[in-house]
C-alpha cells in the first residue's frame, strides 16, 4: 500500500538504565511521510524510544539511520527531528509567537523570514489571533496546538509526539485527533505519534507499532492488527477478541484446524506462512472477534457448538452477550456482539443456544 | 437558640482575636517603633538633653550639610556593588548546584550555608585576618607574583568593607538563586535543546530569564543587609573606609543626637523600602505555569 522508503530505522536497539533493560534488541522502519503509531501500555517502553529516535537519551547498543546515514551519536539540537512534550513544554516568559519562532531564532533565521513562518505556523493550528498571548493565558488545547506549531515550524523530517492528548477531555481529544491528522495530510510530514489509547491508534494511524514489555510485538496496518494478530499479546489487547486455547491440526489449504475444549474449530491462515509451518500439536488459540460469532442456523456446518447466555448488556448500537461454552458450559467465557433492535435483542439471558462463526472470520494464534 | 447564638458570637469574637493579634504583632514591633523614630526625627537636642518642639531642622542638616549626602550616595554605591558581586559570585555556584544529582546537591548547599549559622563577630575577624597586610590574600598575591610586596589595597578602606560585605551575604544570594533555578521544569530546557539550540543559547534564553526573579530577590535582599550593617565598615574600614551606618550608629553613641539619628534612620529607610519594592516587582516572575 506505501510505497515510500524507510526515512528512519532503527537496528537492533536496545536500551538499559543501569542493569534495568527497557528495550530489549527493537527494530522498525519508519517510512517517509507515514502516520506511525506506537502503541502499548503503560511502561512498555512507548516514551523511552521516542527519547532515543528525538536524542534524549543515548543508545546502549544498535544504531539509528536516518536516510542510510548512522545518527546514534548525532547531539539533539543536531537532528532534524522535533518533538511535541506530554506536557507541552511551552516556554513561559515567551509569548505564543516567540515559543513558536524560537526553533527559527536560534538558527538565527532572519527576523522578517521568522515573522511570515511564524504568522504562517499559527495559521496552520487556527491560532492567529493568540499570537501576543503568553502560554499561562491559554487552554489545554490552544497549548497543545502552540507546541505542534513550534515543532513543525523548523520543518523537521520527524515530528515525535508523545501521548500529547493525553491531558485532555474526550471531547477535545476527538477534535486534536482530527485536526493532527489533516495537519500531518498537509503538511505531508512523518508524525511519529506514541499513544496508549488503542482507539486513538486504530483512528490516526498508517501503521500500528504494537510494544509490550520492551518488545515490538507487532508492526502493521490497524486492519493487519485487528484481524491478523500475530501473538496472544496483540490479539487481546487490541479491541476486543474471543480466545479460545488448543492444539493445531493439519494443515488444510488455507486453512487449519484447532482442536479445542469447544470441539474443532476451523480457521483461515491466509497470508500467515508461520501457522503453516507450525508443527501438529503446538499449543495456539482460535481468535474471533464479538461480531463474528453468531447463533447458528441450519447451514452452518463447521464451528458450531452450544452455550449459555449468561449476561446481555445493551450497549447503544450493539448489545454484548456473555456466554459460557464448552465442558458443562463453564470451561470458556466467550462474547458476543450483535446490533441492537429496538423490538429488544433475540437473545435471552439463561438461554442455551447453538452458535458459530465462519471459517474465514477466525485466525490462529501461536501460544 | 441563645446558646447557640453565644457560642456562634464568641466563636467569631475568637477569630476576630487571631485576626486582630495577627496584624497587632508587627504593628507593635515594626511599624511602631519605625513611627516612634518618625516623631523624634522631629525633634532637637540641647546640650544633651531632648528638644520635644517640632522642626525640620535634621532634615535640614541632612541636606545641606556636606558631609551626609556624600557619604549616604557612597554607601549606596557600596551596597549596590556588594549585590553586584555577591550575584556574579552566587549565579555560577547556585547554577553548579543544581548540576548536580540527588543528595549531593542538598549537602553542598547546607555547606554553602553554614557560614549563617556561625557568629557574625567571629566571622568578620577571620576575613579580617585574611585580607590584613600580612593575611592570606596578601601572601597569597605575593606568592604568585601578582604583587611585588603586601599591598594595603584592602586594608582598613572601603575596599575592605566592600570584600567583607560580600563574604559575608553570599550566602544569601546562593538561596534564592538556587531556588528560582531548581524550579525551573527540565523539560523546557530539553524543549530548547531539542527545537535546536546550543547549550549556551539554552541558558540565555530559557535558564536566565527564568531565574531572574530569583536573581531580583537575591539582589535586594543583599543590598538591604548590607546597607543596614554598620558593624562590619566599623570593624574593617578603618578611618576611610566611612559608611552611612557608621554615622548613624555615632548619633546615638558618642555624638548623642537621637533626633538626627532617627532623621538618618528614616532616610535609610526610605531606601531599604524602595529596594524592596524594586526586587518584589521584579522578582516576581511573569508566566510561571507551562
Ligand atoms: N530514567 C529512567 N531510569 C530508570 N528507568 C526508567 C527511566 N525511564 C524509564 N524507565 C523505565 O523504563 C520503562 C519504560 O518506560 P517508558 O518508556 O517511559 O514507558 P511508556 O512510555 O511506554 O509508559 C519503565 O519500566 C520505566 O520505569
Ligand atoms: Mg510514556
Amino acid at each position: 500500500m506505501n510505497q515510500n522508503p524507510d526515512l528512519l530505522t532503527l537496528r537492533s536497539v536496545s536500551k538499559s538504565y543501569g542493569t534495568v533493560a527497557v528495550l530489549h534488541d527493537i527494530d522498525l522502519s519508519i517510512r517517509d511521510g507515514e502516520f506511525l503509531t506506537v502503541l502499548g501500555p503503560s511502561g512498555s517502553g512507548k516514551t523511552t524510544v521516542l527519547r532515543l529516535i528525538g536524542g534524549l537519551e543515548p543508545l546502549t547498543t544498535g544504531d539509528i539511520r536516518l536516510d542510510g546515514q548512522d545518527i546514534s551519536r548525532m547531539p539533539i539540537n543536531k537532528r532534524p527531528f522535533n518533538t511535541v512534550f506530554q506536557d507541552y513544554a511551552l516556554f513561559p516568559h515567551m509569548t505564543v509567537s516567540g515559543n513558536v519562532g524560537y526553533g527559527l531564532s536560534v538558527r538565527h533565521v532572519q527576523r522578517k523570514e521568522i515573522a511570515r513562518r511564524v504568522a504562517e505556523a499559527l495559521e496552520l493550528v487556527q491560532l492567529g489571533r493568540f499570537a501576543d498571548r503568553f502560554p499561562a493565558q491559554l487552554s489545554g488545547g490552544q497549548r497543545q496546538r502552540v507546541a505542534l506549531a513550534r515543532a513543525l515550524i523548523c520543518r523537521p523530517r520527524l515530528i515525535l509526539l508523545d501521548e500529547p492528548l493525553a491531558a485532555l477531555d474526550l471531547e477535545l481529544r476527538r477534535q486534536m485527533q482530527e485536526f493532527l491528522k489533516s495537519i500531518q495530510r498537509e503538511i505531508k510530514t512523518t508524525f511519529l505519534f506514541v499513544t496508549h489509547d488503542q482507539e486513538e491508534a486504530i483512528g490516526m494511524a498508517d501503521r500500528i507499532c504494537v510494544m509490550q514489555a520492551g518488545h515490538i510485538r507487532q508492526l502493521g496496518t490497524p486492519h493487519e492488527l485487528y484481524y491478523k494478530p500475530n501473538c496472544e499479546f496483540v490479539a487481546r489487547f487490541f479491541g476486543e477478541n474471543n480466545l479460545v486455547a488448543g492444539k493445531l491440526g493439519p494443515v488444510q489449504g488455507e486453512q487449519r484446524p484447532i482442536e479445542t475444549a469447544l470441539g474443532r474449530l476451523i480457521c483461515s491462515i491466509t497470508d500467515q506462512p508461520h501457522l503453516k509451518a507450525a508443527p501438529e500439536g503446538a499449543s495456539a488459540f482460535a481468535a474471533f472477534r464479538p461480531e463474528a460469532l453468531h447463533l447458528a442456523d441450519a447451514t452452518d456446518g463447521d464451528n458450531r457448538f452450544s452455550g449459555i447466555i449468561a449476561d446481555l448488556a445493551f450497549a447503544g448500537s450493539s448489545t454484548v452477550a456473555t456466554i459460557k461454552a464448552g465442558a458443562d458450559n463453564a470451561a470458556q467465557r466467550l462474547r458476543l456482539r450483535t446490533p441492537s433492535r429496538i423490538g429488544g435483542s433475540a437473545l435471552r439471558s439463561g438461554e442455551t443456544v447453538a452458535l458459530s462463526f465462519a471459517p474465514h472470520e477466525g485466525h490462529l494464534v501461536l501460544a | 437558640m441563645s446558646a447557640v447564638v453565644t457560642t456562634q458570637l464568641a466563636e467569631r469574637r475568637s477569630s476576630l482575636l487571631v485576626t486582630v493579634l495577627a496584624f497587632a504583632a508587627p504593628v507593635i514591633f515594626v511599624l511602631v517603633p519605625l513611627a516612634i523614630f518618625l516623631v523624634y526625627s522631629f525633634f532637637s537636642v540641647d546640650q544633651g538633653t531632648i528638644v520635644y518642639a517640632p522642626t525640620l531642622g535634621n532634615y535640614v542638616r541632612f541636606f545641606t550639610d556636606p558631609i551626609f549626602l556624600p557619604v549616604f550616595w557612597n554607601t549606596i554605591v557600596l551596597c549596590v556593588s556588594v549585590a553586584v558581586i555577591c550575584i556574579l559570585l552566587a549565579y555560577p555556584a547556585a547554577y553548579f548546584l543544581t548540576t548536580l544529582r540527588g543528595r549531593w546537591r542538598y549537602a553542598l548547599l547546607m555547606l554553602l550555608l553554614v557560614p549563617l549559622l556561625m557568629s557574625y563577630v567571629i566571622k568578620i575577624y577571620a576575613i579580617r585576618s585574611i585580607l590584613g597586610l600580612n593575611g592570606f590574600l596578601n601572601k597569597a598575591l605575593v606568592a604568585i607574583g601578582i604583587l611585588q610586596q603586601p599591598s594595603t589595597l584592602f586594608v582598613f578602606n572601603m575596599n575592605a568593607i566592600l570584600l567583607t560585605l560580600s563574604l559575608l551575604l553570599i550566602p544569601f544570594a546562593i538561596l534564592p538563586i538556587f531556588l528560582s533555578l531548581e524550579r525551573i521544569p527540565q523539560t523546557l530546557l530539553r524543549a530548547s535543546d531539542d527545537l535546536g539550540a546550543s547549550g549556551l543559547q539554552t541558558f540565555l534564553r530559557i535558564t536566565l530569564p527564568l531565574s531572574l526573579p530569583g536573581v531580583a530577590s537575591a539582589a535586594s535582599f543583599v543590598f538591604v543587609l548590607a546597607i543596614g550593617d554598620f558593624l562590619t565598615p566599623q570593624m574593617v574600614g578603618g578611618t576611610s573606609g566611612f559608611t552611612f551606618g557608621r554615622i548613624l550608629y555615632s548619633q546615638f553613641g558618642t555624638a548623642y543626637n537621637w533626633p538626627f539619628g532617627a532623621a538618618l534612620s528614616v532616610a535609610l529607610a526610605i531606601v531599604v523600602i524602595c529596594a524592596i519594592l524594586i526586587g518584589e516587582r521584579f522578582g516576581r516572575s511573569r508566566g510561571t505555569s507551562v
